[in-house]
């Protein structure tokens, strides 16, 4: 790919840990403003997908692409630098930090168009209950106020994309939504995303496109209206075509 | 009674205050960077040499004895170059190793600069001679206290603080937190994980030596001091808990103050009275007074 109009790209990507093969010919993409959904279960490869596109990983062949760059080997903190987010699975909140302190950090690193007074507005609108806890810390959150602040702080960094790693797992019902309907704010920001989702029912009604990945592979890509007719595929997913996540 | 119970807490606060330069240096290299630092006390008792020499090259220069202070400080402030080179030349191999591996290899610094010392400096003790009493002295509760001492325990004082200013209020301090609770996390949002590493070292090692320097007219630079030291500081960290620096202060205190009652009471107890305390720390709170936290 990497033609224009493709922010990130990832082609035939092959990631051994230690002698396992984890990822075998990964390919996706994602385009400005879209929401990617990668959907598979727990120990498919969603996470390593993420860690590799990230730096954590170095993978063993394959490219990643990110605004026309070749990124695979850089280190995580340049490709944080040039624009990729990212909200982790744990969330990962610096517990001996306040909420502000944790939102801030990005807002030093990383020089954009917006200025820092800007960039933590923007992240305390998408999320305006987090403004009431700027002076906590982030042991004293709840499990949904660490996702959100997990999100918020990948926001200040003013990224063009945001890679989000299982937003909504853990969180009660009744915050899906609230932290759904964020999502979508972010998107109209002008923000690509790509979340890792392990639950398909759980998979935004606003998302662009899906790829399910099993077993390191890529079984499925395409519209998310599609997924639901694949049966073999749902199988793997075990998502249920009658019933459909939070429309 | 009393005098004599000023006398030993003066004396332990003064030991308990280089003590603590120390230590800070080890509690902030281990927060951040995970390694336990043994060559904290070469750095101290290369700051003490060089803290000598810097004396002895300031007056010959004709600068007037009582700056003597100054040129301490300037020569521990200069010998911390051996921070980054340390740390960009050997520790940056060994991060994603086993601990063993990291402790073994600032062991092999602990007995090369051992060596280096010896090499510049010779065997035999160095000291400043009677520069220590330059300042006078002072009466404190009965007890005469040199001036020197004094502001050394102010000068250590006004670090603790600024370290403290500078973790909770700078920009550079939440980003050492953030690192010290999570590196992965702090490299996602750009942080330059090797820029850190360098800073933290440097001013771990800019502790140890200015330490080192601050000591030197109250005792005589000798080549085991910094081994003698490092065993302190390993009490002082096992008691106020590995990576924190309030633990680093408590711990300093406890420490420099227990030496002092051991030495003015049964010397012979000196280090086993410390002992004591570490194993019945580790035994009722092992993770020390203020473990847990980091940084």
């Amino acid at each position: 790919m990497g033609a224009a109009g493709v922010m990130l790209s990832v082609d035939r990507l092959n990631v051994y840990i230690q002698a396992s093969h984890i990822l075998r010919d990964v390919s996706l993409a994602v385009g400005p403003r879209e929401v990617v959904c990668l959907v598979g279960r727990n120990g498919a490869g969603k996470t390593t997908t993420l860690r590799s596109i990230l730096g954590y990983l170095a993978p063993q062949s394959g490219t990643i692409r990110f605004l026309g760059r070749d990124i695979a080997g850089r280190r995580p903190f340049e490709i944080a630098q040039q624009g990729l987010g990212f909200a982790p699975e744990d969330s990962a909140i610096f517990a001996d930090l306040t909420v502000a302190e944790n939102v801030e950090i990005s807002t030093w690193t990383r020089k954009t168009s917006r200025t820092a007074e800007e960039r933590l507005a923007l992240a305390y609108a998408v999320f305006p209950a987090l403004t009431r806890y700027r002076a906590r810390k982030g042991t004293q959150l709840s499990g949904g106020e660490r996702k959100m602040l997990s999100i918020a702080r990948a926001l200040a960094l003013d990224p063009t994309m945001l890679l989000l790693d299982e937003p909504f797992e853990g969180l009660s019902p009744a915050i899906i939504p609230e932290i759904g309907q964020s999502i979508l704010e972010i998107t109209t920001m002008g923000h690509a995303i790509l979340i890792a989702e392990s639950n398909i029912h759980h998979v935004p009604e606003y998302t662009t496109r899906l790829y399910v990945i099993e077993r390191g592979e890529i079984v499925f890509s395409g519209p998310p209206a599609e997924v639901w007719k694949d049966e073999a595929v749902l199988r793997i997913i075990g998502g249920t075509p009658s019933w459909q996540s939070f429309r | 009674m009393l005098v004599h119970l000023a006398n030993v807490l003066l004396s332990g606060v003064f030991h308990a205050s280089i003590l603590f330069l120390v230590a800070a240096g080890l509690q902030v290299v281990f927060g951040v960077q995970r390694i336990f630092n043994l060559a904290c006390g070469s750095f101290y008792a290369l700051g003490a040499y060089v803290g000598v020499s810097f004396v002895q090259a300031s007056v010959q220069a004709g600068l007037p004895p009582g700056l003597f202070v100054l040129a301490l400080v300037a020569g521990g402030l200069c010998v911390a170059v051996v921070g980054p080179v340390v740390e960009r030349g050997l520790l940056r191999f060994v991060y994603d190793r086993d601990e063993t591996f990291q402790l073994l290899l600032t062991f092999a610094v602990v007995l090369m600069l051992e060596d280096v010392i010896r090499m510049l400096w010779g065997t035999s003790p160095l000291s400043t001679g009677g520069l220590y009493l330059l300042y006078g002295q002072l009466k404190v509760l009965g007890v005469t206290v040199p001036v020197y001492n004094l502001i050394v325990i102010g000068a250590s004082l006004l670090i603790a603080l600024l370290i403290g200013y500078m973790l909770a209020r700078t920009k550079f301090g939440r980003i050492i937190r953030a690192a010290a609770d999570n590196r992965e996390m702090s490299e996602a949002l750009g942080v330059d994980m090797r820029r850190v590493y360098v800073r933290v070292f440097t001013l771990g090692t800019l502790l140890g030596t200015v330490g080192g320097a601050l000591v030197i007219p109250a005792t005589a630079a000798m080549t085991e001091m910094g081994i003698e030291l490092i065993v302190e500081a390993f009490a002082v960290v096992v008691i106020g808990g590995l990576g924190s620096m309030r633990g680093a202060f408590v711990g300093a205190l406890v420490v420099g103050v227990l030496r002092s009652i051991a030495i003015s009471t049964y010397p012979e107890l000196e280090m086993l009275l410390i002992y004591l305390i570490v194993i019945a720390v580790l035994v009722l709170k092992p993770r020390g007074l203020f473990g847990g936290a980091a940084a």
